[in-house]
C-alpha cells in the first residue's frame, strides 16, 4: 500500500527534517509511526497524504509513484482524521458531515447518522452547531469526516487525544472494524498504549531518521531480559524473588508457602522508545 | 470540479450568513439611501449661506428671492449673531455694505460675492452646461459612486477577510488540502459569492439613488467597474487575511489599506487638491473608472489591461499564500 525508500525533506535549503527514511505498509496493516515533536512524523504524514511536495527519494501509494498520485482519485481513496477536530463550529456535526462528504461520489459515501450513531455521538447534538460540543464529541464528528468517504488508507493523527478512557477504547474498536474492512491505517501517536493495543507494526523516529521498525510485541522481547518477579508469603512473611523465566518451567523454584503475584519484566514500548532514541516521547 | 464547487459556493454562502454579513450589507443599504435621499441631496440643494438685507429705502428692487429682508441694524445683529455664516447687506446708507462675521479671508470674499450677487440675479452670467446631467442628477451621481467605492473598498474587504479568519481560525482551511477538490476552487468560491453579493449591492445602491431610468442606463459600465475594484479587494482582503497572524494585525493593515490609501484618491477626485503622484496611485484609476462608469464617460483600454494584470498578480499571490497555509503544522 506505501512503499517508501531513501525519503528525504529539506524545509528551505539548510534544514534537513527527514534523512532517508525506508519502510512499507502493507494492504490491511496498522502501521503506527512513533516520535517526539519536531521528529519528522507530521512531515511524513504530510508529503504521504499530498501536502507537502519537493521530496527527495521514492515514495509509492496504491502502487503508484508519489507525483503521479495526488490527483483527485487519490484524495478520493484516503482519509484523513487531523490532531485537532478542525470542523466548521457554526454547523451541526450533520451539516459538516455531509458537506465535507459532498465532494466524493455518492456511491463511495457511508450514511452520515449510521456513522455518528457508531461513534456515540450524543443524539441530542446532532442539529446543534458543533461549537457547543465537547472536545470528545468533536473528535467524533472529526473521525467520522475521516471514515465518511469509506477509505482505502486512512491517516490518523493522535486518535485518542482528548478523549476520555471509554472514548479511546471505542475508537480503537472502530479502528479495529476498519481494518477487518480491509482499510490500511497509518497511525501518528505519542499515545503508547495505542500503539502496542492497535498497530501491527511500529516504527520510532527520531531526528528524521526511523530507528526501529517491528512489531510491539518483538520490540519489547528483543529487549527483554527474560525475567520473573515473585511475590510470595513464606511463614507469614511477605517476600520478592526475580528469576529467570525459564526458571518457571520446572515450577517455583523455591519454598513458599503462597504466591500473590507474578509480573514479567518485559520493559514497555515507551522503555524500548527510550532506549533507541535516548529521548522521551513529550 | 462544478459539484466541488458548488458545495463550496453553498458553505460560503452559509458562512456570510451566520457571520451577519448579508444583515450588514442591507443595513448599510438602507443607511447609504436615507443618506442620499433625505439629507445629501437637500443639502446640496440648500443656498450656501443665508443673506440678510437692510434695506430701508427699498432701493434693491431686483432682489433674489433668496434674500431675507430685516427691519433694523440691530435686527441684522441679532440675526448673523444666531447665524454666524451668514451674510448682512446694508443699503440704508446708499451704497451696499457688507457685514459679516470674519472668517477666512478667502472664504470671506466668496460670501461676499455671492451675498452681492443676490442683490443683481440678472446680471450674474449663466455657466454653459457641460452634459445632460441636472445639477441633482450629477449630485446623486457623484454620492452614489463615493458610497459605492467606500462599500467596495472598506466594508467587502472587511467582509471577506473575516471569513477567512474564522475559517484559518477553525483550522478548516487544513481539511481542504486532503479532499478530492481543486484547491483554487477554494478561493474561486469565495471570490464568487463576494463578486455576486457587490454587484447585487451595486445595483440596488445605483437604481435606488441615481433613479431607476439614469441608473438602468449607466448600470453595464458600473457593474463592469465594480466587478474589477470587488475582485481587487476582495484578493487583498484573502492575501491578509492569509498572512496575517490574527484580526488585530489585520485592523492595522485595514486602516492603512481603507484610510490612508483611499483618502488622498478621494481628494484628489472630489476636491481641488491634487497630489503630483496621484497618477502613480492604483485605487485612483479604479475610482475614477467608477465616476466614469457614473457619468458615462470613456474608459481607455489600458486601464482594463492593467486591472486585468493586477488581478491576475493578486490571484497569483494569494493561491501561493493558500498553499502555504494549508501546509502549516496541524
Amino acid at each position: 500500500m506505501i512503499e517508501v525508500k531513501n525519503l528525504t525533506f529539506f524545509y528551505g535549503k539548510d534544514k534537513q527534517a527527514l534523512h532517508g527514511l525506508d519502510f512499507t505498509v502493507e494492504d490491511g496493516e496498522i502501521f503506527g509511526f512513533l516520535g517526539p515533536n519536531g521528529s519528522g512524523k507530521s512531515t511524513t504524514q504530510k508529503i504521504l497524504t499530498g501536502i507537502l511536495k519537493g521530496h527527495g527519494g521514492k515514495v509509492s501509494l496504491f502502487g503508484q509513484d508519489i507525483s503521479a498520485a495526488y490527483g483527485q482519485e487519490f484524495f478520493q481513496k484516503i482519509g484523513v482524521l487531523f490532531e485537532f477536530p478542525y470542523l466548521y463550529a457554526n454547523l451541526s456535526a450533520v451539516d459538516n458531515l455531509n458537506y465535507f462528504a459532498s465532494f466524493y461520489p455518492r456511491e463511495q459515501r457511508r450514511d452520515v447518522g449510521e456513522l455518528l450513531d457508531a461513534l456515540e455521538f450524543k443524539p441530542d447534538f446532532l442539529k446543534k452547531p458543533v461549537s457547543s460540543c465537547s472536545k470528545g464529541m468533536r473528535q467524533r464528528v472529526s473521525l467520522a469526516r475521516a471514515l465518511v468517504s469509506n477509505p482505502r488508507l486512512l491517516f490518523l493523527d493522535e486518535p485518542t487525544s482528548g478523549l476520555d478512557p471509554s472514548g479511546a477504547v471505542l475508537f480503537r474498536r472502530i479502528i479495529e472494524q476498519e481494518r477487518k474492512k480491509g482499510t490500511t491505517v497509518f497511525v501518528t501517536t505519542h499515545n503508547m498504549v495505542d500503539a502496542d493495543l492497535l498497530c501491527d507494526r511500529v516504527a520510532f523516529i527520531s531526528n528524521g531518521n526511523i530507528v526501529a521498525l517491528d512489531t510491539p510485541k518483538n520490540l519489547k522481547e528483543k529487549n527483554s531480559n527474560h525475567r520473573v518477579v515473585i511475590d510470595y508469603l513464606y511463614q507469614g512473611q511477605r517476600e520478592t524473588k526475580t528469576i529467570k523465566a525459564l526458571e518457571l518451567e520446572a515450577g517455583i523454584p523455591f519454598a513458599h508457602n503462597e504466591i500473590i503475584s507474578i509480573h514479567s519484566q518485559e520493559p514497555t514500548l515507551e522503555d524500548m522508545f527510550i532506549q533507541y532514541t535516548g529521548r522521551g516521547l513529550s | 470540479m462544478g459539484k466541488g464547487f458548488c458545495a463550496l459556493f453553498k458553505k460560503d454562502c452559509r458562512m456570510l450568513m451566520s457571520g451577519k454579513f448579508f444583515l450588514m450589507a442591507i443595513g448599510f443599504l438602507i443607511l447609504y439611501t436615507a443618506y442620499v435621499n433625505l439629507g445629501y441631496i437637500r443639502f446640496m440643494q440648500m443656498p450656501p449661506y443665508n443673506v440678510y438685507l437692510y434695506d430701508p429705502a427699498g432701493t434693491q428692487a431686483e432682489k433674489s428671492p433668496l434674500v431675507q429682508t430685516v427691519f433694523s441694524m440691530e435686527n441684522m445683529d441679532a440675526v448673523l449673531l444666531s447665524d454666524a455664516n451668514g451674510v448682512g447687506l446694508d443699503a440704508s446708507a446708499g451704497e451696499v455694505q457688507v457685514v459679516l462675521y470674519k472668517g477666512a479671508e478667502h472664504i470671506d470674499r466668496h460670501r461676499a460675492d455671492y451675498a452681492l450677487s443676490l442683490l443683481r440675479p440678472s446680471a450674474s452670467p449663466a455657466p454653459e452646461v457641460l452634459g445632460t446631467n441636472t445639477p441633482e442628477q450629477k449630485a446623486r451621481k457623484e454620492i452614489t459612486c463615493e458610497l459605492l467605492f467606500f462599500e467596495l473598498a472598506a466594508v467587502g474587504f472587511l467582509g471577506i477577510a473575516a471569513v477567512l479568519f474564522k475559517e484559518k481560525g477553525m483550522g478548516v482551511i487544513r481539511v481542504h488540502a486532503i479532499l478530492p477538490v481543486q484547491k483554487d476552487l477554494f478561493l474561486l468560491s469565495k471570490l464568487a459569492v463576494f463578486l455576486l453579493s457587490d454587484l447585487a449591492f451595486a445595483v440596488l445602491l445605483t437604481l435606488l439613488n441615481v433613479g431607476l431610468t439614469d441608473g438602468a442606463a449607466v448600470l453595464p459600465a458600473v457593474l463592469l467597474q465594480t466587478a474589477i475594484l470587488s475582485l481587487m479587494m476582495a484578493l487583498v482582503g484573502l492575501l491578509c487575511a492569509l498572512l496575517l497572524k490574527d484580526f488585530r494585525q489585520f485592523t492595522l493593515a485595514y486602516l492603512v489599506i481603507a484610510i490612508f490609501a483611499a483618502t488622498p484618491v478621494f481628494l484628489s477626485a472630489n476636491t481641488s487638491i491634487k497630489f503630483d503622484w496621484i497618477g502613480c496611485h492604483p485605487f485612483y484609476h479604479v475610482y475614477m473608472g467608477l465616476k466614469n462608469a457614473y457619468f458615462g464617460a470613456d474608459i481607455s483600454l489600458a486601464c482594463y489591461v492593467g486591472a486585468v494584470g493586477i488581478i491576475v498578480l493578486l490571484f497569483l499571490a494569494v493561491r501561493r499564500a493558500f498553499h502555504r497555509e494549508i501546509g502549516k503544522e496541524g
